[in-house]
């Protein structure tokens, strides 16, 4: 009886240690043997992602449930913060998603990646052997983990290094989209006698938006400065970069960057500026086409709080050569994500059918194509004009038309060949420059972005 | 000190029991019941301390990894973690925050809940609902007020239009988004919400204040002052001293507030050790083996400092004791 008790406590401890040792272990590899696993036409899914908005994965769905009715799939979106604090003990767990977004950024093929299955070669079932050239240039490389393995499907592609504007105000305060630093000036003077922001952005707390600014200024500067110091053929504390960093001060100093600069970070602070119809201009990368559709253009200002909104005519401008050396500003861009599939899911063939019908159909990227979120990972596919509705299709239409092809053609990374030791040490330096408190000179806090910077070997041959 | 020495001699008798006449069936029966439940309780017990002290053994393990989680490459760094944070000015300025933010956040506590307390103790209308007031803050969740805080204290936010309003916009100024006033919104939001925890146990223990001591002062011709300075405060020291303890792990800890306000900037002016924990875990560039270092460091102080205090308050206590034969 005495010893019976004993064994009782020694299985329930066994137990309780061994509940808490496999929470915190990993559940092994087992993606070899799910890659060969055939597509399926039924079956769940479950998709996990921080993008896209939810009503337009739902909208992915309904297209892809035309073709495959058989295959539920359910999408879960999360704020940033939380999909990268959620996911990883959820794949652990291997109770996770079957199909997760995984993005090039951050190293993140790396942390996420063996937990995927390797999809090459489900990408040269579809698309053939030279399928790597199907996909917009660099996305298949830079969805490939370390060891060489496409840990996610390219869904499409970003750009940025831009800016949007609201059209509205421009003509209310007369004003025209500025292309150099003085007329920027003057454009913001009569701005802001209206009553309005002229240029809206957040710049304060830890995300690394800010960063997108500065690398188009430095472009202005020296269009091949910003990748070679982010690569270590340059340093940031060179002349370009103290030339990028006194811009941004004169920026503040004259009235383009808005004194409340630092409040917040660029969501929710200048997205709802802008959103709200207080702001004329803001800095977004291409993701923010989708707002300038006639029906997602209100749900993004109700977001934003605004009652019963009247759409503005938003439009994408290049960013002004600030510099004036006749630089201009450059786009940069890269894969903005991909679809993975976790090699524990129990639903891998529907997975794969989701996924390649997503990332590597015609009829999947023309869905993706027409939300204008993304630029379609897959080459040749265009938005389908036709059947999309914007604010101004006049005005918007060719205007977009124009961005997807500049976007399309960029020769820069947005932030795959940046380390994010480095991109906090730029969000850091930007800071420091628009503090009126700080007392550092420019040229000190260029020295310090130097020493806290990382250099990437990504691409640096 | 004679008191001290008698008390173990009050339960010496359940002691010496053991050799009485029912000895071996009390010794029969304590052998038969703690095994026992022992065995029940041991998962339980397994689950809730061993997982606490597991995750602490485990930060120990890790903090000597770079590691991203998950299935990524645990690289062992041997002390280059502890390094990084001992060189990392970061790690001082999130330090020096949390001594201002203690010694600031317990001096109003302390202040400002007495005051209170003594104030409601008096005869006065309505006390129930400043009560109410006072209290509120301490049970509305940070994350609720945040953007309250956040309207009040941005460029055109509520502060800066008073001072406007009231002749005094020269000091108007970005409060949120500057390093020399960033870690003061951070702190005020702090001493703002602390007073009302200050208030409830003053007030208690304001009420176990014989009443008797308080009408012996007053016939001994104490005023109120005299009597809150040389009766009632002396008498709320565990209370203050309970308070200085519990405002200093929050302090370390601090995290909702700052994150919620400031996200520890600008330029990491109002970081706190539990907002660069949470950005070393959260952030994209995510290192939980320099997380977990920070943690460790935070475990010491939080020890270290608890066990200062403690040894201090038991010298402290001895000496009080002494005293009377001296």
């Amino acid at each position: 009886m005495k010893k019976s008790k004993y064994v009782l406590a020694a299985v329930g401890l066994a137990s309780a240690v061994s509940l808490v040792l496999s929470g915190c272990s990993g559940g092994g590899d087992s993606s070899a043997d799910a890659s060969s696993e055939p597509a399926a036409t039924s079956g769940e899914v479950t998709w996990w992602g921080y993008t896209p908005d939810t009503p337009v994965a739902e909208r992915y769905i309904a297209e892809f449930n035309k073709e495959f009715p058989d295959i539920k799939v359910t999408y879960k979106n999360f704020e940033n913060v939380d999909y990268r604090t959620t996911l990883t003990p959820a794949l652990d767990s291997g109770k996770g998603p079957d199909v997760f977004v995984l993005s090039p950024a951050g190293g993140t093929p790396d942390l996420w990646g063996p937990y995927a299955i390797d999809l090459a070669p489900l990408a040269q079932e579809k698309l053939g052997a030279d399928w790597e050239s199907k996909f917009g240039e660099g996305y298949a490389k830079q969805l490939n983990d370390s060891t060489g393995r496409l840990v996610s499907a390219p869904m499409g592609g970003m750009a940025a290094g831009f800016l949007w504007i609201d059209q509205n105000i421009l003509d209310a305060a007369g004003a025209s989209v500025p292309t150099d630093y003085n007329s920027w000036v003057d454009t913001c003077a009569k701005i802001t006698a209206i009553g309005k922001t002229c240029f809206t952005m957040g710049a304060g707390g830890a995300d690394t938006f800010p960063t997108e600014m500065f690398h188009s200024i430095a472009n202005s500067v020296d269009p091949n400065f910003f990748i070679e110091a982010a690569t270590g053929k340059a340093k940031w504390s060179d002349p370009a970069g103290i030339e990028t960093l006194n811009i941004v001060k004169k920026m503040r100093a004259d009235g383009i960057i808005s004194s409340d600069a630092l409040d917040g970070t660029q969501y929710p602070l200048a997205n709802e500026a802008f959103m709200r119809g207080d702001a004329a201009m803001v800095q977004m990368g291409f993701w923010y086409t989708q707002y300038s559709g006639a029906e997602s253009c209100k749900t993004s200002m109700e977001a934003a709080g605004v009652a019963n909104p009247t759409c503005f005519v938003q439009l994408p401008a290049a960013f002004p050569d600030v510099a004036g050396k006749g630089n201009g500003s450059a786009y940069f861009g890269e894969a903005d994500y991909g679809l993975a599939i976790s090699a524990d899911s129990p639903n891998i063939g529907a997975s794969k059918t989701f996924v390649s019908w997503m990332t590597m159909s015609t009829t999947g990227q023309q869905n993706v194509a027409n939300a204008l979120d993304l630029l379609p990972a897959l080459q040749g596919v265009k938005p389908d004009f036709a059947s999309i509705s914007l604010v101004d299709d006049s005005v918007q239409k060719p205007a977009i038309e124009e961005l997807i092809s500049e976007s399309g053609s960029t020769t820069q990374s947005r932030q795959y060949q940046t380390t994010e030791k480095t991109l906090d040490a730029i969000v850091i330096a930007i800071q420091q420059v628009l503090d009126p408190t700080v007392n550092k000179s420019v040229d000190d806090i260029a020295a310090e972005l130097q020493s806290s910077s990382e250099a990437s070997t990504v691409g640096a041959n | 000190m004679t008191v001290t020495t008698a008390r173990p001699k009050t339960s010496a008798p359940a002691r010496s029991g053991h050799s009485g006449p029912n000895a071996r069936g009390a010794k029969r029966r304590t052998s038969h019941l703690v095994p026992g439940g022992l065995v029940w309780i041991l998962p339980g017990f397994i689950i809730s301390v061993g997982l606490i002290y597991y995750s602490i053994v485990y930060s120990g393990y890790l903090s000597f990894f770079d590691w991203g989680g998950g299935r990524s490459k645990m690289i062992p760094a041997g002390f280059d973690n502890y390094v990084q944070a001992f060189t990392d000015p970061t790690f001082y300025t999130a330090l020096r925050n949390t001594v201002i933010y203690f010694v600031a956040v317990f001096a109003v506590q302390v202040v400002g809940g007495v005051l209170f307390a003594a104030v409601m103790h008096s005869k006065i209308f309505f006390a129930n609902v400043y009560k109410v007031i006072v209290v509120i803050p301490v049970v509305v969740a940070p994350a609720t007020l945040a953007p309250a805080h956040i309207q009040a204290w941005q460029t055109d936010g509520t502060v800066n239009q008073i001072l406007e309003a009231i002749g005094l916009g020269s000091l108007a100024q970005g409060w949120i988004g500057q390093s020399t006033t960033s870690l003061v919104v951070v702190t005020l939001v702090g001493c703002w919400g602390s007073v009302g925890f200050g208030f409830i146990l003053f007030y208690a223990g304001m009420a176990q204040i014989d009443p008797e001591m308080l009408e012996a002062a007053r016939i001994d011709g104490a005023g109120n002052l005299r009597l809150l300075f040389s009766v009632v405060l002396p008498n709320l020291k565990p209370i203050t001293i309970s308070l200085a303890i519990l405002n200093f792990i929050t302090a370390l800890k601090l995290f909702d507030n700052v994150w919620l306000i400031t996200q520890g900037g600008p330029a990491h002016s109002s970081e706190f050790l539990g907002t660069m924990i949470y950005a070393e875990t959260a952030g994209t560039g995510r290192n939980l083996g320099y997380a977990a270092t920070l943690s460790v460091i935070l475990l010491v102080i939080a020890v270290s400092v608890s066990v200062i205090i403690q040894l201090r308050s038991r010298e402290r206590k001895a000496l009080i004791e002494e005293t009377p034969d001296v």
